[in-house]
């Protein structure tokens, strides 16, 4: 139960018989009608408890849109059930008004919406919602928590699809153009052309030619329906904060930004979330788009604080494809001792498939470098350097195994991994 | 095995698991338990002896054996034939006083807690009353003629009788300390140069006034006079009546009326309602609109911790060495990288290669890059050269 503030002045209007007439009795006889008014109040409130609460409203919504959880309450009593909710959406969800008035007439329902701005990526939940019905000289209110769990999935916010257009234009680009010059496996045949000075001699169709009078090239277009497997490392080192995010946000946006390039690029898509176990998974192979798909499959992920299993993710991958494909490994460089996890598992990655490390790489590092001014500058500037070469060490030990390696600060990471994948691309490497 | 045993765990209920792991709890802290047992003991004792009874601690009352009290002589009446009647309040004292014949009553009425007509009603039904220190009112009261006249002046140890009066010649000297003096009537043991003195008698001998209580008190009735003034004052009939009137013997009707009194009826009733109005608003804005929910918080870590981390231990323990070897490793592949040299190359062709691009003699650049810093000073210094170095060969 709960009383209304209507009430506590009834009370203190009170004051008035108590003082007009002093004595005990007076006293206690105020405070018996008060206590009967409020219980009468009590009595004839509808009751929440026969209220039934149906959710609508969005699954999906971007980080930081304004969107209405809708929800439609059905009074199954005999009586108005007039007075307020609350739905109790966790923190983050930003609900702008949780606490709504609400006024339902027996046997009837009625629609309320409460606006949210989510401000955190992952899935938001909202466990009951609280009704406060109160009676009909609303003094006192009978309260009633009705589970009814709500639930909104915020998306990771693929801030890097503003790097797209031009990728996608290079990609473009390579078509018709870059097997031109580089011959070999794995370039197929795309059309015949008239020859222009600049070709290469040696990809004219000299049977073509023979059947015209003008010299003709053949032309390549690059490697279609090629597999990219993207796996995300969700382990404690994910949890670390550069700039602004957290690695893995970083490693997302450059999965997202990887993800949409190769699937226009013809190319079929996996992602992966792994740490001792898959935590997400998601691909070309499905139904829908591949970007509504990812999103999805990463909006609940989260750090987890534990150590990352490198040795099975070989077998993750082979799970995923037989072929030979392009493996992304989005991961730090400097967690721990990355030559007993990290190295060999690309090593044995590498022996079949083309291989790629993304990591970020903390900008505070290179400002730490430059701190030179007393003692305690200098001894910050040596050990910067220290984690530095420590991930100059690894990214060569790692090249030295022919894997690439995309080592970019936080805002550079998901071009740099899309300039990564249309070099290999043009390479004819995939 | 387990299953059993957990349940026989569960049936025995949850208060045998709770004495055991209060048991548990007691035994893991012993001191503690110990301490706090230690501290209520002595609190307790301390409390006890605030509280217990300490016999009668009443000035001159007859069951006092302190030195303020008056048992001694007391005592010393009643072995001399003396009946004396113990009066604890007014009524019992006119009892005393009633049912016996020609008696003398004693009065030490310290706070004045007697009114006007209960001291004449006590002088009347007495045959002489001998008064201890007495109040401006009392003797008012009395009307025996008798007023007051100052203190015994200080180094005033003993006081000679100097008066006619039977009682006071056969006593000789008293004790003076700290006495009252009295005028009027017939006055004795007159401090020198004044003519009021500790004791005075009404001229009809009925009122006797004694100033100082030392005469009568246990811790000075050996000395002196004082027990033969005391004995020949109380002991002059068979009856005495011992009063000592305190504060239950005050007449209340008379006293000024209290605010609480003076203010209207109902504003007693005001602070209690605000106290419910009070109530009724804590219980208005208390009560939240459903239970809490919960914000499950992801773990963040800032990733330059393990670098400031190292920084600092570096820092604690002036890992000079250390800091020298990365910067200096540093410094010599980020050269490398600038002038475009492979992985492999060595340290003294890195050197060369950056002494022939800045045109300085290579043993200048070998120097600086090769250098100890002994100080922190020095590093500080050599960290900055280096730095510089690495800018010029840049901006070639």
């Amino acid at each position: 139960m709960a009383i209304s503030g209507r009430f506590v002045l009834l009370v203190l209007l009170g004051l008035v018989p108590v003082l007009l007439l002093p004595g005990w009795s007076s006293f206690f006889a105020v405070a018996a009608v008060l206590a009967a008014a409020a219980g009468a109040d009590l009595a004839l409130a509808g009751s929440p408890r026969l209220l039934q609460v149906v959710r609508s409203g969005p699954v999906n919504v971007a980080l930081n849109a304004r969107v209405p959880a809708e929800l439609t309450i059905h009074n199954g009593g005999r009586r108005r059930v007039r007075g307020s909710f609350r739905d109790a959406w966790q923190p983050s969800a930003g609900a702008a008004n949780p606490v709504q008035p609400v006024d339902v007439p027996a046997g009837e329902s009625r629609r309320a919406a409460v606006v949210l701005r989510p401000v955190r990526r992952g899935d938001l939940k909202s466990p009951h919602v609280t009704f406060r019905s109160f009676g009909p000289m609303r003094l006192a209110a009978r309260q009633r928590t009705i589970a009814s769990a709500g639930s909104i999935r915020v998306l990771p916010p693929f801030n890097s699809r503003r790097h797209l257009p031009s990728k996608l234009q290079k990609l473009r680009e390579l078509d018709g153009k870059a097997a031109v010059q580089i011959r070999g496996a794995g370039t197929e045949f795309d059309s015949l052309r008239d020859y222009v000075r600049g070709d290469d001699v040696r990809s004219i169709d000299w049977r073509a030619t023979a059947r015209r009078s003008a010299v003709v090239v053949r032309t390549w277009r690059p490697e279609r329906d090629r597999r990219v497997v993207m796996v995300l490392d969700t382990s404690r080192t994910a949890a670390a904060r550069i700039d602004d995010e957290t690695r893995l946000d970083s490693g997302l946006e450059a999965a997202l930004l990887l993800g949409v390039l190769a699937e226009r690029g013809g190319d079929r898509v996996d992602f992966l979330a792994f740490d001792r176990r898959a935590r997400a998974r998601a691909g070309t192979a499905g139904k829908g788009n591949l970007l509504g798909r990812l999103v999805q499959a990463m909006a609940p992920l989260e750090p987890e604080l534990i150590e990352m299993d490198w040795a099975a993710v070989p077998a993750e991958v082979r799970a995923v494809t037989a072929h030979r494909s392009l493996v992304v490994l989005l991961t730090s460089l400097d967690g721990g001792a990355p030559e007993e996890g990290l190295i060999p598992a690309a090593a044995q990655l590498a022996a079949q498939h083309v291989v790629v490390v993304a990591a970020v790489r903390d900008p505070q590092l290179g400002a730490m470098l430059a701190e030179r001014s007393d003692a305690a500058g200098v001894f910050r500037a040596a050990a910067a350097e220290r984690a530095l070469l420590q991930r100059a060490a690894v990214s060569s030990e790692l090249r030295r195994f022919g894997v690439e390696v995309v080592d970019a600060e936080p805002h550079q990471l998901p071009p740099g991994l899309a300039d990564m994948y249309i070099r290999l691309k043009a390479a004819g490497r995939l | 095995m387990t299953g059993p045993t957990t349940e026989a765990a569960r049936e025995a209920g949850p208060e045998r698991t709770a004495v055991r792991s209060f048991r548990v709890r007691l035994r893991r802290h012993r001191g503690l338990a110990a301490l706090v047992v230690l501290v209520a003991v002595g609190l307790g004792l301390v409390i006890w002896a605030q509280l217990a009874p300490k016999g009668d601690v009443v000035p001159l009352s007859v069951s006092n054996a302190g030195p303020g009290g008056a048992r001694a002589i007391a005592q010393i009446l009643g072995e001399h034939g003396v009946q004396v009647h113990d009066a604890r309040n007014y009524d019992s004292a006119m009892a005393a006083l009633d049912s016996s014949s020609s008696p003398t009553l004693l009065l030490y009425d310290r706070n004045g807690a007697l009114d006007a007509q209960r001291l004449r009603d006590l002088a009347d039904s007495s045959a002489r009353v001998v008064v201890v220190s007495p109040r401006l009112e009392t003797l008012r009261a009395l009307d025996g003629g008798i007023r007051q006249a100052g203190v015994v002046p200080d180094g005033t140890p003993a006081l000679a009788p100097g008066c006619s009066l039977p009682d006071a010649r056969a006593a000789g000297q008293v004790s003076g300390g700290s006495g009252f003096v009295y005028d009027g009537g017939t006055t004795c043991f007159r401090p020198s140069g004044s003519a009021a003195g500790v004791l005075a008698a009404s001229t009809d001998g009925r009122l006797v006034v004694l100033g100082s209580t030392a005469v009568l008190g246990n811790e000075r009735l050996d000395e002196l006079g004082n027990a033969a003034l005391g004995l020949r004052l109380l002991g002059s009939s068979p009856d005495l009546v011992w009063y000592l009137p305190s504060l239950e013997d005050m007449d209340l009707t008379g006293s000024p009326r209290t605010l609480d009194e003076l203010a209207p009826d109902w504003v007693r009733f005001i602070g209690p309602w605000l106290v419910v109005v009070a109530l009724a608003a804590i219980a208005w804005r208390g009560r939240r609109h459903g239970p809490l929910v919960f914000e499950p918080l992801p773990v963040v870590v800032k990733a330059v911790e393990t670098a400031e981390g190292r920084a600092r231990l570096y820092h604690d323990y002036r890992a000079m060495d250390q800091a020298r070897d990365n910067l200096r490793a540093g410094t010599l592949s980020r050269l490398a990288a600038t002038l475009r040299l492979g992985p492999g190359t060595t340290a003294e062709a890195i050197v060369d290669a950056t002494a022939r691009q800045l045109g300085k003699p290579a043993s200048t650049v070998s120097d600086l890059v090769n250098e100890h810093p002994r100080s922190e000073a020095r590093l500080v210094a050599w960290a900055r050269e280096l730095h510089t170095l690495e800018k010029e060969v840049r901006r070639r």
